[in-house]
């Protein structure tokens, strides 16, 4: 599925030039690479254990800046690299450069802490206790039925999920109603919409479910078996940024850079994926603005953060570079210049909570506008901005929208709290954005269950209904489709614009509440973030067939993807919010590469 | 690590001839006694004596009162003490007289019938240095070696605030000679005796011919402070045995302690002793101590006759809030799906109760594991994740948030409300850092050293439960603090305490969360008795425990139940009725354990911050409780011991 080390396409001498370079840093170390065989205890070898090898300690960096690295300081980031042991329960490592130490994990093994490949690894078998314990947050979270009501279900999965896994081993601790509510409260205040007439109900029934699992672990299904095509991979991870960071969106940049967004430090972290060096750019904001900016701070318990800005989706202009970058916390468009490394700001005349961004092939800027239900266009040629308003589902989500800039020239402190319902009733929100080949650009609002087309040449906006629940962010493919996940109801969505159809695909795994997705356009393939089972799920177009690409992290919680258009390498962050809940603690940017035979 | 010495007794000897005197149940006709600290070797805190029932407690009456002498004796210096002794019932070749120490480790002895003194013994302790007094109680033994008709054949054993392990007659209180030097062994070595940095609070446990102490060590006011080294002693001669040093060198030179100052257990027939570990020191420091700094903040398994060790769990990792093991384990029968299970049941300060297998370790509910924040502080590398069992639920909920903040008026709800947002605040394990941070549960728990209460065999504990927020700031000072000024463990009753951790960048301050008007941010109850059913892992009922009526500027004329902070614990019985004092309020209550209904209260002279116990003599049940009052409570104290009755 993935081509690696096809240059041909490189569209300049440097790009190929790099692109060789990487094959030979591939292909070379292998010729002096140590094995390792892992078998079980009867001596069997084992196939399909993942092995990560990790550096004893990251390099000494400057993080003098509270913890994190400096407005313009590189530092480098030692990576982590995880492969799979073939048939023959065999795998190999370069020689490392610098002290490591290794862990081996399989499905129903007991992780192993080794300092060394060399020889046999033996792993042994987890109690069944130990195994079922062990499964990934969404085959548990597939046995929570909420009494039947599946909407309700749908509800939490909407408003509860989208920041961190639900059925992860810490939140299946017995806990009473109260604490349940005081959970629900905590998270509301954070930023969650889990309607106020549902809260009751959602605490009695956490707690009956989790215990009625407790009681009954053998009710949970086995999560997907790891399969064959693993072993012909390699995942590389960069730790970035710390335990408060998050690594929100990225982007990969042709002029071979990762520019990764930590949304809650106001930090653009420009990493080179062959050396590990990044450089960190601090968003500048006004002296007299508050955390939150104009949002208001949410997390006001929490010890670190430095979000004045919210920097959140990333896209380059093909004419210069540069990348834009929306700031949820602002009513403006970030442009980072990507020559000088300066910042500029675009102020806007209109909109709330910039969200995902596109540039078209006119060098305009598409953004949608997730709190205000607009999409907004800014033309790099006029330095104008035209905001598009998306249709309101009723008078009083109509009468909301247009109160927002009243209620948003109220101070933070004092603004009034939305009492929120299961509709989202004054939030269609706007989320993913996509421009098709043919310039239209595609909108899918996530509490409205709809997508929006905007004819640019006309203005003309068209609102089609999406059949299923959540479409959260899309993207089109070669021939114009839009593939599209519906969170709540677990699905891939392609539909065809040209003869409107929608059809759904299962995912792969169980219980998934799919987030965000990228479609690898040359090869035919679009790549869902796995965010409840700890995976990244690929689906060729062609041949309708899935493969699952297990993240050597749990709880790995994605929201972006991104893929080399010169030898389709996939790319995502880890953004578990909070980060320190995902294991190891810290952000990576994760790439996934085939190894060379 | 366990050093054997000579004069090894044999284990199947002394289990032979201590059987009758140990068995935790009586035989049948004998009259329910309580011979040890915990009622029994593994602290169940129950009694099956069942005259006093639901139907009759209303009528319970004093039966006698003692007064010790102390306030008399001491004076001012009864504001440096803390009343937690529980008095034991001795069996009757012992003289069966009821007896408990004060908080200057005098040991006396009354008829248990009418409270009338028959010996005392007063080991003289040094009184030097600033800690505060306590003594929580004596534990006996027979020596079988020692010949029927002679003196000391029945022993006390008694570990005292200077740091000296005495045994004594139990009948007469007369030191044993041939135990160490005139009847008491030192237990400090080369450094000597430096008054009030390390002492004992716990008695010592005793079985099998082994007797084991462990102390008390100011761990926060430096980085390096004494190990907290566990010592055993042959209890007829009192040779040493073994010892057990709890950090056995994980936690580096730049720190000490994780002794062992709450009540350890005994499971004589396995032979294994279990150990309560506190945190190493500093309390809320940990760059100089990195890694999980085992075996501090643990329940360890030891050999009992070798120290040697079978197996241990660690509650919290590298910890930096102050979440000392505080009560003693509780050994049980776990009965499920017609197994049955020798286990053991720890309470912990954040509210967790751990069960496990007591002979192996393997928990009884899993053991999930918590992510937890990280440490702000330069070179801290807090754990990354904290464990917590699956069930029961924490006995508290530790997430306040400003839209929770309690107030009697808007304006004190407001002040609470602002207080809480600006506190750093990610729930149980957020690290202390240079901010202001919330520590919920704080140092005091939470659950504390007056542990659970289980109700027979039937899988049912009642704890009582502390429910106030704290909060810490690490306050960067020069060198050259002074140690010496800062003693308190928690911070007295409305106030904030700074202490001094010598050798690190840091003081810590700390205080209860409270407004302008001194009434606690987080809502009520402050205290509270909860009934969690260990079996099915669930929360059975929980109650208000304590009134505050006497904690404002003027004492109410009516009770307010809404929970007091309170120290010390409760006991079972087999009338179904559960007996606590422990609050900020002068009472002692009994529970309907079934409903937690209060079914009969009592006002004392002052708090009683101690455990009370309950045994049955001349056909009559006597429910005894020690009422002295708690520095920390800054309350009036007292030197009282109430006997409570049925009228005949």
């Amino acid at each position: 599925m993935l081509a690696y080390c096809d240059i041909r396409s490189s569209r300049d001498n440097k790009m190929r030039i790099r692109q060789g370079l990487i094959c030979l840093l591939l292909i070379t170390p292998l010729s002096h690479a140590a094995t390792l065989v892992v078998k079980d205890t009867q001596g069997s070898p084992l196939p399909l254990v993942m092995v990560t090898q990790s550096p004893a300690s990251q390099p000494a960096a400057n993080l003098s800046d509270d913890g994190y690295t400096p407005d313009g300081v590189t530092n480098t980031s030692a990576p982590v690299l995880t492969r799979f042991t073939n048939a023959s329960g065999e795998v190999s490592f370069p020689d490392p450069a610098e002290p490591v130490t290794y862990r081996a994990r399989a499905q129903g093994y007991v992780d192993a802490q080794f300092p060394a490949i060399e020889g046999e690894l033996v792993l042994q078998r987890m109690t069944p206790e130990q195994y079922i314990a062990s499964f990934p947050s969404n085959v548990w979270l597939s046995q929570l039925d909420f009494g039947g009501d599946a909407d309700l279900k749908k509800t939490f999965q909407l408003n509860c999920a989208f920041c961190h896994q639900q059925a992860s081993p810490f939140m299946r601790n017995e806990r009473t109603e109260e604490q349940w509510l005081s959970v629900i409260e905590r998270m509301n205040s954070y930023g969650a919409r889990l309607p106020t007439d549902d809260q009751q109900k959602i605490a009695t029934l956490l707690r009956e479910e989790y215990r009625r699992l407790r009681e009954h672990p053998e009710t949970v299904p086995e999560p997907r078996r790891w399969e064959e095509h693993l072993s012909a991979v390699e995942f590389t991870e960069w730790p970035l940024g710390d335990g408060f960071s998050q690594m929100h969106d990225f982007l990969l940049h042709p002029n071979g850079y990762v520019y990764i967004g930590d949304n809650l430090f106001d930090r653009i972290y420009e990493l080179d994926p062959n050396t590990g060096e990044y450089t960190v750019y601090k968003v500048p904001h006004d002296e007299d603005m508050g955390l939150g900016g104009i949002m208001g701070n949410r997390f006001k318990v929490f010890p670190k953060m430095y979000n004045y800005l919210g920097v959140h989706s990333f896209a380059y202009s093909k004419k210069d570079g540069n990348i834009f970058i929306t700031p949820s916390m602002q009513q403006a468009l970030l442009e980072f210049d990507i020559k000088t490394k300066k910042f500029i700001t675009h102020e806007m005349p209109a909109g709330f909570y910039p969200h995902t961004i596109r540039v078209d092939d006119k060098d305009r800027v598409w953004f949608t506008l997730a709190l205000s239900s607009q999409v907004a266009m800014f033309d790099r040629s006029s330095g104008e901005f035209t905001i598009y308003d998306l249709p309101a589902r009723s008078v009083k989500e109509w009468f909301i929208l247009k109160s927002l800039p009243l209620v948003f020239s109220i101070s933070p402190e004092h603004r009034p709290q939305p009492s929120p319902d299961r509709e989202g009733t004054g939030l269609p929100m706007p989320y993913g954005i996509d421009i098709t080949p043919d310039g239209m650009v595609w909108v899918a609002r996530l509490y409205a269950n709809d997508l929006a087309r905007i004819n640019p040449d006309t203005g003309e906006v068209t609102m089609i209904d999406f059949p299923f629940q959540g479409p959260r962010r899309l993207r089109s493919d070669a021939d114009g489709n839009l593939w599209i996940v519906a969170f709540q109801d677990s699905l891939l969505v392609k539909y065809a614009p040209a003869t409107g159809e929608f059809t759904s695909y299962p995912l792969p795994v169980i219980n998934e509440v799919p987030y965000a997705l990228n479609v690898d356009r040359d090869r035919g393939v679009v790549w869902v973030n796995g965010n409840q089972s700890d995976t990244i799920l690929a689906f060729d177009i062609a041949g309708e067939s899935w493969n699952v690409y297990p993240m050597p992290r749990q709880r790995f919680f994605s929201r972006d993807i991104e893929i080399s258009e010169q030898d389709g390498a996939v790319y995502t962050t880890n953004s578990h919010f909070p980060t320190w809940q995902s294991e190891g603690g810290v952000p990576t940017l994760l790439r996934i590469t085939p190894l060379a035979e | 690590m366990a050093a054997l010495l000579p004069h090894k007794p044999p284990p199947t000897a002394w289990l032979l001839a201590l059987l009758p005197a140990v068995c935790s149940v009586p035989a049948a006709g004998a009259e329910p006694g309580w011979l040890y600290y915990g009622g029994d070797q593994g602290g169940r805190h129950y009694s099956e004596a069942a005259q006093i029932d639901r139907s009759n407690v209303q009528d319970l009456e004093v039966a006698w009162t003692f007064r010790s002498g102390d306030m008399a004796t001491y004076g001012e210096e009864m504001k440096k003490t803390s009343t937690q002794s529980t008095p034991i019932l001795l069996p009757a070749a012992a003289g069966e007289s009821l007896v408990y120490c004060t908080p200057f480790n005098r040991v006396i002895a009354l008829d248990p019938a009418s409270g009338a003194q028959r010996w005392s013994f007063d080991p003289q302790i040094d009184h030097g240095g600033d800690r505060p007094f306590r003594c929580r109680g004596v534990s006996y033994a027979l020596e079988p070696r020692t010949p029927v008709g002679r003196a000391c054949r029945h022993r006390l054993y008694l570990s005292t605030h200077d740091r000296q392990l005495w045994a004594i007659d139990a009948t007469d209180g007369r030191p044993c000679a041939g135990f160490g030097e005139g009847g008491r062994v030192q237990l400090y070595g080369d450094e000597g005796l430096v008054p009030g940095e390390v002492s004992n609070s716990s008695a010592p446990v005793v079985a099998a011919g082994v007797v084991v102490t462990g102390s008390t060590v100011i761990d926060f006011v430096r980085a390096t402070t004494p190990r907290g080294t566990v010592m055993a002693f042959d209890s007829f001669s009192g040779q040493p045995l073994w010892q057990f040093d709890p950090l056995q060198g994980h936690a580096g030179s730049g720190s000490g302690s994780a002794n062992v100052w709450a009540p350890m257990s005994v499971d004589e027939e396995h032979g294994l002793l279990y150990l309560p570990t506190s945190a190493a020191s500093p309390d809320y420091y940990g760059v100089d101590r990195p890694g999980d700094d085992l075996y501090a903040n643990s329940v360890v398994a030891l050999d009992l006759h070798s120290g040697e060790l079978r197996w241990h769990f660690q509650h919290v990792r590298h910890d930096l809030w102050d979440y000392d093991t505080p009560a003693q384990p509780i050994l049980f029968d776990w009965r499920k799906n017609g197994e049955v299970i020798p286990a053991l049941a720890q309470l912990t300060k954040q509210g967790f109760v751990f069960v496990f297998n007591r002979l192996t370790g393997k928990p009884l509910w899993e053991i999930t594991e918590q992510p937890v924040p990280p440490s702000q502080i330069p070179g801290e590398r807090a754990a990354r994740t904290q464990p917590k069992p699956i069930a029961p639920p924490q006995l508290l909920n530790p997430f306040l948030m400003p839209a929770d903040a309690w107030g009697l008026t808007p304006w004190d709800r407001g002040d609470c409300a602002d207080q809480l947002a600006g506190l750093q605040n990610l729930g149980l394990f957020t690290p202390n850092s240079e901010q202001l941070t919330l520590m919920f549960p704080g140092s005091l728990g939470g659950p504390n050293w007056g542990g659970g209460a289980l109700l027979g065999n039937s899988g049912l504990l009642l704890v009582n439960v502390n429910n106030v927020a704290f909060t810490g700031q690490l306050i960067p000072t020069p060198d050259g603090s002074d140690p010496a000024s800062h003693k308190q463990d928690h911070p007295a009753a409305g106030h904030r305490m700074q202490v001094t951790m010598a050798g690190t960048p840091y003081n810590i301050e700390i205080g209860s969360l409270q407004s302008f008007l001194g009434i606690p941010c987080n809502p009520p109850p402050w205290g509270k008795l909860v009934a969690v059913d260990l079996i099915e892992g669930t929360v059975a009922w929980e109650t208000a425990l304590g009134s505050v009526h006497e904690m404002g500027p003027v004492s109410a004329p009516f009770h307010i139940e809404w929970g007091t902070p309170n120290l010390g614990g409760g006991i079972a019985t087999g009338g179904d009725l559960f007996f606590i004092g422990a609050t900020m309020d002068r009472q002692i209550r009994a529970f309907d354990v079934a409903s937690g209904e209060t079914l009969w209260q009592y006002t004392l002279p002052v708090d009683a911050t101690a455990t009370p116990m309950t045994y049955v003599y001349g056909g009559k049940q006597y429910v005894v409780i020690n009422a002295g009052g708690h520095h920390m409570f800054g309350r009036d104290v007292g030197d009282y011991l109430y006997a409570f009755a049925l009228p005949d």
